[in-house]
């Protein structure tokens, strides 16, 4: 039993990226579903099962089925551990699909995270449980700060400079600089600039955190067979996979015996590949989560396209580029096009596959997706075809 | 902003102990019993060998810096900026997070020896870490 290729993504939609929606994110979710519905042919009366992030707990599922008067939900479940749950929402809509228990699944991610609340401040106060005690009331409060132990710790056991950051930031702004749908369309960044952008919280600067942005992105998931059937060419679901490492922790899993690496994304790569029967040199396009530029050097590593440590000479040898063999977060990324909490690089995904993207990459049969990591994490590679 | 309080640590049923420790500034960390495996953070369970058999050890205090940041940019009412985030790496294994006092223009760096004192709060006493006199 496999799930490889037996379901696909059919539809995806998306709301402009802002600093300001001046709505609801249940608004914008609304917005967000209806067009990926639309994209996919299908109805909302289509619809029977909703798989969401469990960071999105300012909507339940219930919100979607009122709001859109859907008659029935026969599944409906959610993903824990903010943007590591990602491409996991995909994963349980596979789950569904392939299994019978539901046919059309919604997926997907609406935030006001500038506008309202911003995950780089807090204000949290009072008495703090379970690992976070251990960190919180020592004014260790923010996933900059979480990351900038794990950069730090990278820099120094590979012998690293913060250059090695600043090399993700510009390749990340340079693609979102020509997609019109990026908060930072027309505005690439330098190495000097990177260099000279404010610290936040050494080794990390300005320009090494992700964007606060305003949004909202949905996917649809069907069979296989069904996709075969609706407008959109399908981007089949060669692998869905979610994964954990070590003594995980949200963000601190300090206990590991190398911080340097990323466990949970190893575990899910592996999945990934032997699920989908690939290896790293068959993916076309990488689409990877970057919260903070340093976690993108050890994803990179982790997912298998360079050796630990080595991650920074795939930029300086142009790999990375939309000709370069491995195009990385073509649509700029949450540094470049704005920080839907993953779900934007799902959508990127399934336009590359289509060959639709702004930036489009001119080999784009299989496209890796990965989400949020030091967090559990998740991931899934799209295919062109059904192989 | 001066009047806002510190967060302080919620102790439940297992952490208790190692939170009642430090309000007497010890660091204190469990040893299974079993197979000495020492574990933090605190847990019911060795997870080495499964065993619920626990007893209590007090750290040396000492150890050394296996990362760090230096928080330029406020983001916590409470915390003003800039200090520096140790995860320092003790004797006994564990690797905890505290702040490091010293002067701001003192040199911080991964593998320096550091020593643990004690900063008492309103309600809860934490640890926070020196560099070795001299250094």
């Amino acid at each position: 039993m496999t799930i490889r290729n037996k379901a696909a993504i059919a539809g995806i939609g998306q709301t402009e990226f802002s600093k300001d929606s001046g709505r609801s994110t249940l608004h914008m979710a609304l917005e967000a579903v209806l067009a990926a519905l639309d994209d996919a042919g299908l109805r909302p009366e289509d619809v029977d099962g909703v798989v969401k992030m469990a960071a999105n707990n300012d909507i339940a599922e219930i919100d979607l089925l009122r709001s859109l008067n859907l008659p029935n939900l026969r599944y409906f479940s959610e993903i824990p551990h903010g943007g590591g749950a990602a491409c996991g929402t995909i994963a349980g809509a596979v789950s569904a699909v392939v299994s019978g228990m539901a046919d059309v699944v919604v997926t997907f991610r609406s935030l006001n995270e500038r506008s309202e609340r911003r995950f780089g401040q807090s204000s949290v106060g009072g008495g703090i449980g379970g690992s976070q005690a251990y960190h919180i009331p020592h004014g260790f409060v923010t996933p900059a700060q979480w990351v900038a132990i794990f950069g730090q710790r990278y820099l120094y056991e590979y012998g690293h400079t913060t250059k090695a950051f600043g090399l993700v930031s510009v390749l990340c702004r340079k693609h979102a600089a020509t997609n019109p749908h990026a908060m930072m369309y027309e505005r690439p960044v330098t190495m000097e600039e990177h260099q000279a952008s404010r610290w936040i919280t050494e080794p990390l600067r300005l320009l090494d955190c992700c964007l606060d942005t305003d949004g909202a992105c949905a996917a649809i998931v069907v069979s296989a067979e069904r996709a075969k059937t609706l407008p959109c060419a399908p981007a089949y679901i060669a692998a869905a996979a979610q994964g954990t490492g070590s003594r995980q922790q949200m963000m601190t899993s300090y206990q590991r015996e190398n911080i340097a690496r990323l466990e949970e994304a190893e575990s899910t790569g592996k999945e990934l590949y032997r699920t989908a029967e690939l290896e790293p040199k068959d993916i076309d396009v990488a689409e990877i989560y970057d919260h903070f530029t340093p976690m993108v050097l050890m994803a990179l590593e982790a997912y298998g396209f360079a050796a630990p440590g080595k991650a920074p000479d795939l930029f300086r040898a142009g790999r990375v580029e939309l000709d370069g063999g491995l195009p990385l977060n073509t649509h700029g990324g949450h540094l470049g096009e704005g920080y839907l909490h993953g779900f934007g690089h799902i959508v990127e995904g399934v336009r590359q596959v289509r060959g639709t993207a702004a930036n489009q990459a001119t080999r784009a049969r299989t496209v890796l997706v990965t989400s949020g990591t030091g967090v559990p994490t998740s991931g899934i590679i799209l295919s062109k075809e059904p192989y | 902003m001066a009047s806002f309080r510190r967060p302080y640590p919620e102790p439940d049923r297992d952490t208790a102990p190692f939170w009642e420790a430090q309000n007497q500034q010890e660091l204190r960390f469990q040893r299974c019993t079993q197979c000495q495996t020492v574990r933090y953070p605190v847990g019911p369970l060795c997870p080495q060998c499964r065993s619920f058999e626990t007893e209590w050890i007090t750290s040396s205090g000492r150890g050394t810096i296996y990362s760090y940041t230096v928080v330029r940019h406020q983001t916590h009412p409470a915390f003003p900026a800039p200090y520096t985030v140790l995860l320092v790496e003790m004797e006994e294994g564990p690797r905890i997070i505290a702040q490091l006092r010293a002067p701001e223009d003192a040199a911080v760096a991964i593998g320096m020896p550091v020593t643990i004192d004690w900063e008492e709060g309103e309600l809860q006493t934490l640890p926070v870490f020196y560099p070795p006199p001299g250094g």
